[in-house]
């Protein structure tokens, strides 16, 4: 994907979320297996419908929980790229978002 | 000239086949170069019934002296502590390894099954099987904690699922030249010499670690297989990546997350499906950090690296 195509849906997906897109933040997976189960789930899913991806990893445009956990300090983040590298994802982001797939 | 015997237990026969595959040095240089007789091994003896038993007993008589004993895999003691679950040369064969060891100048183990139970030894461990010296973490094992060998050493564990060849071979060369009395070994009897660095210590992956960038798939060229799919490199203690196997490669450089097998604990967790090859978390947090780092330090450290990395970081770099 070229980097205006990368931009141009970031900037969809911060759209979506500025307008109110409701997303599942809870439960965050607190083990490995519920891990797991997200990213089934998200397979299950059609390639196109991002906003199901969306819902399912649970976005947010903004830091999240006492930590302020956000994507600029997640493990799949690529600074450079400002993209989410986990497979099931594979999607651009912002650094101050964050999702319930975060792993540091 | 020294003689070795090398007997195996509950064992899948992986660290004679690794053995078989050593290169510095190899088998034979140990016969031709090195002077070590070979009284017998499962896959090089000639010998078979009443023959091998009367190797056995010379060596316990003392008549034929037994200079290296190296077993490979668990010594079986089920059922009731009888060991008759493996039975060798007319007898349990936990019977023939208590009088061999005492009858041995050095006990030398070889493999994690050896060394401490492995995965025979794993709940809920049927052929009660136990390590030479350890059942896993735990002291002890068939020989007792207190067990020396007449060179005054404990029997000196070779780990691994299969052990390195040379590792082997190397410790045998060691005892076999007079420098047994140079063998360091660690808590779990390891020799220092292979087993005081980790297996991250030469992993070519070792900036993408620093910068926190993850591998996320099996194979890839770029990324850390630490973040993400259980690499087990920066708590294992191993050499995997500076005596590479078969000369030039490793797990990692191949984009396949270390196991941990040079540790007691192998194999980890609970083996349930969507448990193994994934990094154990909680709240997205490593249960298991680098050896050292605690949580509130590698929050912070990650942060910086993040805003540090450079962009080949996230490159697709061939690294083997």
């Amino acid at each position: 994907m070229q980097n205006d195509q990368e931009n141009a849906l970031r900037n969809r997906i911060a759209k979506m979320m500025a307008d109110g897109l409701q997303t599942q933040t809870e439960p965050f997976p607190e083990t490995d297996r519920e891990f797991g189960q997200l990213l089934a789930e998200l397979r299950d899913l059609p390639a196109e419908d991002l906003k199901a991806r969306l819902v399912v990893s649970g976005f947010v445009d903004k830091p999240y929980g006492p930590d302020q956990m956000r994507c600029q300090e997640c493990m799949y983040y690529l600074v450079h790229r400002k993209w989410c590298d986990l497979p099931e994802l594979a999607v651009p982001v912002e650094p101050d978002w964050w999702c319930r797939l975060w792993r540091i | 000239m020294a003689n070795l015997l090398w007997l195996q237990g509950g064992a899948c026969s992986g660290n004679t086949m690794s053995f078989l595959n050593a290169e510095e040095p190899s088998a034979c240089d140990l016969v031709t170069d090195f002077g070590i007789n070979v009284l017998w091994h499962p896959s090089l003896g000639v010998e078979l019934g009443d023959n091998v038993k009367k190797i056995l007993l010379d060596c316990i008589s003392g008549k034929i002296a037994l200079d290296i004993f190296v077993f490979e895999g668990t010594v079986v003691t089920a059922p009731n502590g009888t060991g008759e679950w493996n039975r060798f040369a007319g007898r349990a064969m936990q019977d023939w390894v208590r009088e061999l060891s005492k009858a041995a100048t050095y006990v030398v183990a070889v493999g994690d099954c050896a060394t401490w139970g492995g995965i025979p030894a794993t709940a809920p461990n049927p052929s009660e099987s136990r390590g030479m010296q350890f059942l896993k973490r735990e002291k002890g094992g068939f020989l007792g904690d207190g067990f020396k060998s007449k060179s005054g050493l404990p029997v000196v564990n070779i780990p691994g699922c299969p052990a390195h060849p040379d590792w082997i071979t190397q410790i045998v060369v060691a005892i076999a030249t007079g420098r047994g009395a140079d063998i360091a070994v660690d808590e779990f009897h390891r020799p220092k010499t292979f087993f005081q660095s980790f297996t991250q210590t030469g992993c070519t992956r070792n900036m993408h670690f620093a910068y926190k960038v993850s591998a996320t798939e099996f194979g890839q060229r770029k990324g850390c297989l630490f973040y993400d799919l259980g690499c087990r490199g920066p708590m294992t203690h191993s050499p995997c990546n500076r005596i590479l196997w078969n000369r030039q490669s490793s797990k990692t450089r191949a984009g396949m997350p270390c196991l941990g097998c040079t540790e007691p604990e192998f194999p980890f967790f609970d083996l349930a499906p969507g448990t193994v090859f994934k990094t154990q978390t909680v709240m997205g947090v490593p249960k298991d950090l680098p050896l050292g780092v605690d949580k509130k330090g590698y929050i912070a450290l990650t942060g910086a690296a993040k805003n540090a990395a450079p962009a080949w970081a996230e490159q697709d770099l061939f690294v083997v």
